[in-house]
């Protein structure tokens, strides 16, 4: 290190740490978003509608022979909650691209908080807002008769998959929002958010799907994710085979996410 | 003094955007001593690679070449050392306009990793240097421009930074605002503090800066004191108004002084050869001549000047 | 537009009083234009109909067979009349956004300080819409015909659905406008969007009624947009009969007066409040 002038020796900052530096930024992702009432209020209430109306208006497909359930609500409601954590996840890019775009997040980037923090502060606002959301939709799915097969446990697979996809949601929004700095991103990250999530037994089981929707949705790993929100509210037994498919899933795409969030925040620095 | 140890140094600092034929050299080559406890003011038209300057030196853009050092720490190696030590006060003052002034500076002081129990004391320090207190617990998106420009200030300051980066403060800002924010600017120069400010204001430039820099098309131009650079543009005019029967005696002597210089009506104009020190010379030789002189002015180069024989333009709005 | 005559007269000052159909005619080429400029705007309000059509086909096929169900050949015949409401729904809204947003950065004062008339400016912004409406009708028909679509209804049928297509256009226009007129800003007219699609919902465009229970079934009894989805279904999937093209033209005719009332009065409170 460089001896310096009196005058400018660096006047001692401690380093900043991780963990409070991205409670710093989840507190502000989270105070903002209900602020934001034009936001917030249909982050709540698009969740809490596709679990009810799925419910009612496909209310028949119960009937078809050999379906896993017999209440539509419980089909319909691990849906609203996945759907709902997924653009938890997304929502935190919509809100990153309006602080590059008003040139906030630089004054974000010139602080000494670690890059990481700039990722895990917004990725915990999302988990806490698709716990918030799920918590809701369970509520009101539950008013509406769904009722949990196996018992309260059977709520943890859906808030693990209710997590994961928010996790996903968060690193594939912040990558495409670093990427694009402007409104385009949040046009994609609807778009594919919105695709995967259907291409997959989000309306009927695979046994009772046509063509080509079933290869997508046996390929599209989202479906695993999708398999693992159900797995309380089915008739089928809660057994680990169920499970792992959707928790690999759910690593592997979030791992990835992340990553691709990292190598854009990094790159922020080359445009 | 050695070149690692001065708050900030840029040495053949390059940014191009772009590649192949459109390459745009937004920064081509750019070298900066700035010296401890100064202000240097870094000065050039929209576009003329300021900002880019800036975005480099405070970490926030990567170099294409060349390389910097702010407050001893390597600009690309060392980004995190770089930030910890200097404040930056950004263009536009981009504020999120959902937060309150309070909030902003209590997660300010959270993200520069400052003890939590000074949170609280250290922004309200803060909101009352520039002025903002009763609005400290109003959201941002109701502030005035001014308040903005203020608070955006303040963010910069919560950590002590040494070395002060303030890109355009003051543009867009009425009269009053921009004066009270260049009284801030030299209080916390006094205190000890390195200020590298960007404008496109001469006289911003004039009035704070010890030492200066034009920029043009992503080039240096121009580098020193503003005095300085005035004396090498040229010599002082100095206008004169004598009876008008002296005049044609007055403007033989004048010319001794060096060459004649158009002139307002009535009035005599010479360069002064010797610079401001020949005045009393001039008046000396025309009292001993028996010449009244009933009206002097000395006009000095202005920056803006310097600016144009610099740049071969003027700035457009330039106060002259 | 005729400039032959002009170019023979002796130049003067511009001509204050045109015709109002040379006014509404510049407003509705206004419209239409900027629809066409905005491909990013309109797109999703052809795609997001034809992949939930899709997606129905592939995931309720065996659904047809249910009790309840009328008889088709596939669910794509069923889903063909909710893909066509739910695109207008989306479509019509494009437009109500860009007045809110004339109206946001003062054009929309501009116009209404000109000598236009007041109609001339409600109905050239519709127009757009509803011509969209109908190009949004077929376009769905044509993508979807070589998917094993079949209209039952034939060339009457399509006709029909278009005419349907257009009228209801100018209904979920004029409401959207109303809205715009009413609030002055795009964000509360894109913010009203969800619930066209709630509305929708509650609706039988996805699945008949007779497989609904209970309340759900009721809200879907009482929700016009049921039976003026079911005249564009049974134009599709039984043939044409009067009945159902009376459904499909006359309810969305009764709503296009009722809204255009509504986004009339609302322009004459925002007159009002000048």
């Amino acid at each position: 290190m460089t001896t310096l002038d009196a005058n400018t020796e660096p006047r001692s900052v401690a380093g900043t740490r991780t963990w409070p530096a991205a409670l710093g930024l989840m507190r502000r992702s989270l105070v903002n978003i209900t602020r934001l009432p034009s936001a917030f209020i249909p982050s709540i209430m698009m969740p809490v509608f596709q679990a009810v109306a799925f419910s009612g208006t496909f209310f028949a497909i119960i009937q078809i022979p050999g379906f896993p359930t017999d209440r539509s609500i419980n089909w319909f409601l691990p849906l609203g909650v996945v759907m709902g954590s997924g653009f938890a996840g997304i929502g935190i890019g919509f809100s990153t691209i309006n602080d590059l775009e008003g040139g906030f997040y630089d004054r974000i980037r010139l602080t000494p908080a670690p890059r990481r923090a700039l990722l895990t502060g917004p990725l915990l606002a999302a988990l806490s807002r698709s716990t918030i959301v799920t918590a809701i939709v369970l509520l009101v799915g539950v008013l509406f008769g769904a009722r949990p097969t196996h018992g309260v446990l059977g709520i943890v697979p859906l808030f693990l998959a209710a997590l994961g996809i928010a996790t996903i949601g968060t690193g594939w929004g912040l990558g495409l929002a670093y990427r694009f700095r402007d409104m385009r991103a949040a046009a994609i990250m609807q778009l594919t958010i919105f695709l995967v999530i259907f291409l997959t037994e989000a309306q009927t089981p695979l046994f009772i799907m046509e063509g080509w929707l079933e290869q997508v949705a046996r390929i599209n790993p989202f479906n695993n994710i999708i398999r693992l929100s159900r797995l309380g509210f089915l008739d089928a037994p809660m057994t680990f085979d169920n499970t792992w498919g959707g928790l690999l899933a759910i690593v592997g795409i979030g791992v990835g996410a992340l990553w691709f969030a990292r190598r854009g925040l990094d790159r922020l620095s080359d445009v | 003094m050695h070149n690692a140890a001065l708050p900030i140094v840029a040495e053949g600092l390059q940014r191009y955007f772009g590649s192949g034929d459109d390459v745009v050299k937004a920064v081509d080559g750019v070298d900066l001593q700035i010296q401890p406890g100064e202000i240097f003011g870094f000065l050039g038209p929209n576009g003329a690679g300021k900002s880019t300057t800036v975005r480099m030196l405070t970490t926030l853009l990567r170099p294409t070449g060349g390389n910097g050092r702010v407050a001893g720490f390597d600009i690309v190696d060392e980004a995190n050392d770089v930030r910890r030590n200097i404040g930056v006060a950004l263009q536009d003052a981009a504020i999120d306009p959902l937060m309150t002034g309070t909030e902003l500076l209590r997660l300010q002081a959270v993200l520069y990793g400052l003890p939590k129990a000074t949170h609280a004391t250290k922004a309200g320090e803060l909101l009352e240097r520039v002025g903002l207190t009763a609005a400290g617990d109003r959201r941002v998106g109701t502030y005035s421009g001014g308040m903005r420009r203020r608070l955006d200030l303040a963010l910069s300051l919560i950590h002590e930074p040494s070395v002060l980066f303030l890109d355009e403060p003051t543009t867009g800002l009425d009269p009053m605002s921009r004066i009270s924010l260049w009284d801030e600017i030299r209080r916390l120069n006094n205190d000890g503090t390195t200020v590298l400010l960007t404008t496109q204001y001469l006289e911003e430039a004039d009035q704070l800066a010890e030492r200066i820099a034009i920029i043009d098309e992503g080039v240096i131009v121009r580098k020193g004191r503003p005095n300085e650079l005035k004396a090498d543009v040229g010599s002082p005019t100095l206008f004169l108004n004598v009876d008008a029967e002296a005049t044609q005696q007055a403007t033989t002597l004048l010319a001794t002084f060096g060459e004649l210089r158009p002139s307002p009506e009535g009035a005599l104009g010479v360069g002064l050869d010797a610079g401001p020190s020949a005045v009393s010379n001039v008046i000396r030789d025309l009292d001993q001549a028996g010449i009244t002189v009933r009206h002097l002015e000395l006009h000095e180069p202005s920056l803006d000047d310097v600016f144009a024989e610099a740049t071969g333009y003027r700035l457009e709005g330039a106060d002259t | 537009m005729t400039d032959t005559a002009a170019d023979t007269r002796p130049k003067r000052a511009i001509e204050l009083t045109p015709s109002n159909a040379a006014q509404t005619w510049a407003m509705s080429k206004r419209s239409i234009v900027a629809l066409w400029r905005q491909p990013a705007l309109v797109v999703p309000s052809i795609i997001f109909p034809l992949f939930f059509a899709a997606l129905g086909t592939a995931s309720f096929s065996r659904a047809t067979n249910l009790p309840g169900f009328p008889a088709v050949d596939s669910y794509l015949d069923f889903a063909l009349a909710g893909a066509i409401v739910q695109g207008i729904l989306f479509g019509s809204t494009v437009g109500a956004t860009a007045l809110a947003t004339d109206i946001e950065n003062g054009f929309f004062d501009r116009l209404l300080s000109s000598p236009s008339t007041r109609s001339g400016i409600i109905i050239g912004r519709m127009a757009g819409g509803m011509a969209y409406g109908a190009v949004q009708t077929l376009i769905f028909i044509a993508i979807l015909l070589p998917f094993g679509l079949t209209v039952k209804g034939g060339i009457l049928g399509v006709l029909a659905m278009t005419v349907g297509g257009t009228v209801l256009a100018l209904a979920v226009g004029a409401l959207m406008s109303a809205m715009a007129i009413k609030t002055g800003s795009s964000e509360a007219v894109q913010g009203a969007f969800p619930l066209l699609f709630i509305a929708l919902f509650f609706s039988s465009a996805f699945f008949p009624r007779e497989t609904m229970s209970g309340v759900y079934g009721r809200l879907a009894d009482f929700n016009p947009i049921s039976y003026l989805v079911e005249g564009f279904r049974d134009l599709t999937i039984e043939g044409f009969t009067f009945g159902a093209a009376l459904n499909a033209i006359v309810i969305p005719s009764v709503l296009a007066v009722l809204t255009v009332a509504l986004s009339l009065r609302a322009l004459r409170s925002r007159l009002g409040a000048r």
